[in-house]
């Protein structure tokens, strides 16, 4: 599970995330929605280590990510919403990179790694340089690699971003599955069709406040609009205007 | 339109001016500060040099401007093979590049801001170098304000012209073969002319310009000195209108600047025609990469790791490193230029004119500060830029099971054994080549192979002190102002151990000299414990600064 007590980070006189606080539970799937700018990403960086609270702390599977970095860091996978990887690594190289880094057995690897690679359609290019990948074939090998691993909390910040339609309903189905096993999601999205029907939960920040939480049911009574049927978008976009 | 590309570049220098505030403008200033400084001592020394050249009687004024036009034919030589190395990537793969293209804009006005951009990077530096040259020579041939007006006056035409030949190589290559593996054979071939250049010139002992006894009779020697120097290259023309300017010929002054602007413009005219047909198939070519066949096969550290578990992670990213650096073209680059140093270097100490034993072995003792330098060099070069080569890629690590001791250490195992190797191999020849007695050979041995691995550590540690992931190059980390920190630290490290070890080595040519007694055991064991406590520091301050910044990092 991944939980978030009263969680700040300024950068200068700016607050990119003030005093934000939640949980998100094993099995569930949370989507957080905001507006550019509004503190998702840093969000995101902070709970998978790379950056530094200012105040407040956050742990995931129970671990302290400030307190106990190396063991939260091993129960956790992060995806950023730019997939930088070893530009002069193969496909194949990369997942070896990240199967040794993480543990994964030999006996393991050589198992799954075709598999994912199957499963992705990037067997016929696991011989190339990275170098030489599409934006969204970098982000296949990223999301194959969360699934050579197994962790117990997944951190996705935009994970559909280049994907192909096919692509994006398969890790629509992927992720569904990891979280049935019992994995947490935390996923940063823009994509509000996709949170809505994939997400039990989501919540929205702005300006560095978390504004709304709840399922996308109660997130949707939430807003104060008009009456009838209302997308998850029209209540995004009545939270978040001035 | 190139006028509008160009005012967005000023705009951005403007800005990047005005956002220097508090500690970036401070660090900035002590930049230039001493930037200043290596300016003013290097033209102390040129005046010395050119003060020396012209008292020489009678053929003194020949044998200065002789020495000018060496000068600039090696400055336009360095201009026309950096711009080679550097035109590849302006031209092509500029990170601009692909919104310019998008932009309604004529091919050739991106072309011609993108050949300014190469000409500009190739030639600043080197002009900067020669500027203390050139201002002596105006001092001591007394020419005056007129004479600096003149000479950059000629430079614009000069750096344009010896852009221009990288500029339209890399044009035509990128024509007839568009791939990005053009561009990696290109810097290695650049890399190459670079260090063929700087051997052939060491080797060809320009010292001996100095030496005209070394010529056999006076009248070859004055007829060296009156021949034109390359006279079909533009730093040809650029001296004869010096030449002509200081001695009051306008006629030829005016030809010959005439011939180099008009050279320029003849050749820029051709360039903005060609760029039309030939810049859009290579600047397509660029974006596609060459088929690589990589193997599945278990790698040696793999099998290593299998046997070894607690090494596993270390091995992974010693793989994950040795891969990378040996598939990039830049490193090889690298490689070549520090393979030419070393040869030069060798080559200097053979030249020594020594006679004596005793000069020899004391020589074979202060080498051990000159080889420390040149460690620092490749340390400035390859050990220094390590952890900010990992680039935007670094995530993964910071988001990796993996402690910053950790990623740190693995560095320094990639860099230790060979910098260590050339280090002992650079003494170990140069001692035999200086024949060298058994004391001083076996303590400079020693001397360097703790130097290497004192230079290592602080390169990693500086390097953690000052990352920078967003740097596209090398080069740029090598002239930042951490790389500069690393270099000053480094030579005061080595200046230390050279001053600690002085006195031993001092009582050894003591007792060489047959002096009774010369050794003093409480002087040994300050002079130890002073070279412990200085590697001490050396190995211990900057690697902690360095795992403390890094682990603050945000990223």
């Amino acid at each position: 599970m991944i939980k978030i007590n009263e969680l700040t980070k300024t950068f200068g006189s700016v607050r990119a995330v003030d005093r934000l606080t939640l949980r998100v539970e094993p099995g569930e799937i949370f989507g957080f929605l905001g507006p550019n700018g509004a503190g998702k990403t840093t969000t995101v960086k902070i709970l998978s280590g790379i950056m530094r609270p200012t105040s407040g702390g956050v742990s995931v599977a129970g671990l302290d990510v400030a307190a106990e970095p190396l063991a939260a860091k091993r129960a956790m996978a992060y995806i950023p919403d730019e997939p930088f990887v070893y530009p002069k690594l193969t496909g194949w190289e990369f997942l070896r990179f990240i199967g040794d880094i993480y543990s994964v057995p030999y006996a393991e690897q050589r198992k799954r790694i075709p598999e994912l690679l199957e499963m992705f359609e990037l067997t016929d290019f696991s011989g190339e340089l990275l170098e030489s990948y599409s934006h969204g074939m970098k982000q296949k090998l990223l999301i194959a690699s969360v699934l050579l691993r197994r962790p117990r909390v997944v951190l996705f910040d935009e994970p559909t971003v280049g994907l192909d339609p096919k692509s994006i309903r398969r890790f629509k189905e992927l992720l569904a599955g990891i979280a049935a096993g019992g994995t947490s999601v935390f996923m940063c999205t823009h994509i509000l069709d996709m949170a809505e029907k994939l997400c039990h939960t989501v919540g929205i920040i702005y300006r560095g406040r978390l504004i709304a939480r709840g399922t996308v049911a109660e997130v949707k009574r939430m807003a104060s609009g008009a009456a009838g049927p209302r997308s998850l978008e029209d209540v995004f976009l009545e939270l978040t205007s001035e | 339109m190139l006028p509008v590309l160009l005012k967005r570049k000023a705009s951005t220098f403007r800005n990047a001016l005005l956002s220097m505030r508090g500690w970036k403008l401070i660090k900035n200033l002590i930049f230039a500060g001493v930037g200043l400084s290596m300016l003013a001592l290097l033209y102390a020394g040129f005046w010395r040099l050119l003060n020396y050249l012209e008292g020489v009687e009678l053929i003194g004024p020949m044998l200065s401007w002789k020495l000018t036009s060496m000068v600039l034919l090696m400055t336009f030589t360095m201009v026309i093979v950096s711009s080679i190395i550097i035109s590849m990537t302006t031209l092509y793969y500029s990170f601009d590049l692909k919104f310019l293209f998008s932009c309604p804009l004529d091919l050739r006005s991106i072309f011609m801001d993108k050949a300014l951009e190469t000409v500009f990077y190739s030639s600043w530096t080197l002009l900067l170098a020669v500027l203390p040259y050139v201002v002596a020579l105006g001092r001591v041939k007394g020419l005056g304000a007129g004479f600096y007006a003149v000479y950059l006056f000629l430079m614009a035409p000069f750096v344009l012209l010896a852009g221009a030949f990288g500029i339209l190589f890399s044009m035509l290559v990128m024509y007839f073969f568009p791939s990005s593996r053009t561009r990696d054979i290109t810097w290695l071939l650049g890399s190459l002319s670079v260090a063929f250049v700087y051997v052939v010139f060491r080797f060809s002992r320009p010292e001996k310009l100095l030496r005209p006894d070394s010529l056999q009779i006076v009248a070859q020697y004055i007829q060296y000195l009156q021949s034109p120097t390359a006279p079909y290259m533009p730093s040809w023309w650029v001296t004869k209108a010096m030449v002509a300017y200081s001695a009051g010929h306008w006629a030829t002054f005016a030809s010959a600047s005439g011939v180099l602007f008009g050279a320029a413009a003849v050749l820029y005219f051709l360039i903005y025609g060609l760029s039309g047909r030939l810049y859009m198939r290579g600047f397509s070519g660029a974006q596609s990469s060459p088929r690589f066949r990589g193997s599945r096969r278990l790698l040696p550290e793999q099998r290593l790791a299998l046997r070894f578990p607690a090494l596993r992670r270390t091995l992974t990213l010693y793989w994950k490193d040795r891969l990378t650096l040996a598939r990039d073209a830049r490193y090889w680059s690298q490689v070549i230029l520090i393979a030419a140093l070393m040869a030069v270097y060798l080559f200097s100490i053979r030249q020594l004119p020594l006679d004596t034993p005793d000069l020899k072995s004391l020589i074979s003792f202060l080498n051990v500060g000159v080889a420390g330098f040149v460690m620092a060099a490749i340390g400035l070069r390859f050990t220094f830029p390590a952890v900010s080569l990992e680039g935007k890629s670094y995530w993964l690590l910071r988001s990796a099971p993996l402690g910053t001791a950790a990623v740190m250490r693995e560095k320094l195992y990639i860099s230790l054994f060979p910098s260590v190797l050339i280090g002992v191999v650079l003494i170990t020849v140069s001692n035999y080549l200086l024949g060298a007695d058994l004391f001083v050979s076996l303590l400079s041995t020693f001397t360097i192979a703790v130097v290497a691995v004192g230079v290592t550590v602080m390169g990693i540690g500086f390097g953690a002190i000052f990352p920078d992931f967003n740097v596209e190059n090398i080069h740029q980390l090598e002239s930042s102002y951490g790389g500069f920190l690393y270099m000053a630290c480094a030579m005061g490290y080595l200046s230390l151990l050279v001053a600690t070890e002085a006195w031993p080595v001092q009582m050894h040519f003591a007792e060489r000299l047959g002096r009774r007694d010369p050794w003093d055991a409480r002087a040994l064991f300050l002079c130890a414990a002073t070279f412990a406590a200085v590697n001490a520091a050396a190995f211990y301050i900057p690697w902690k600064a360095g795992l403390r910044n890094l682990e603050r990092q945000d990223i």
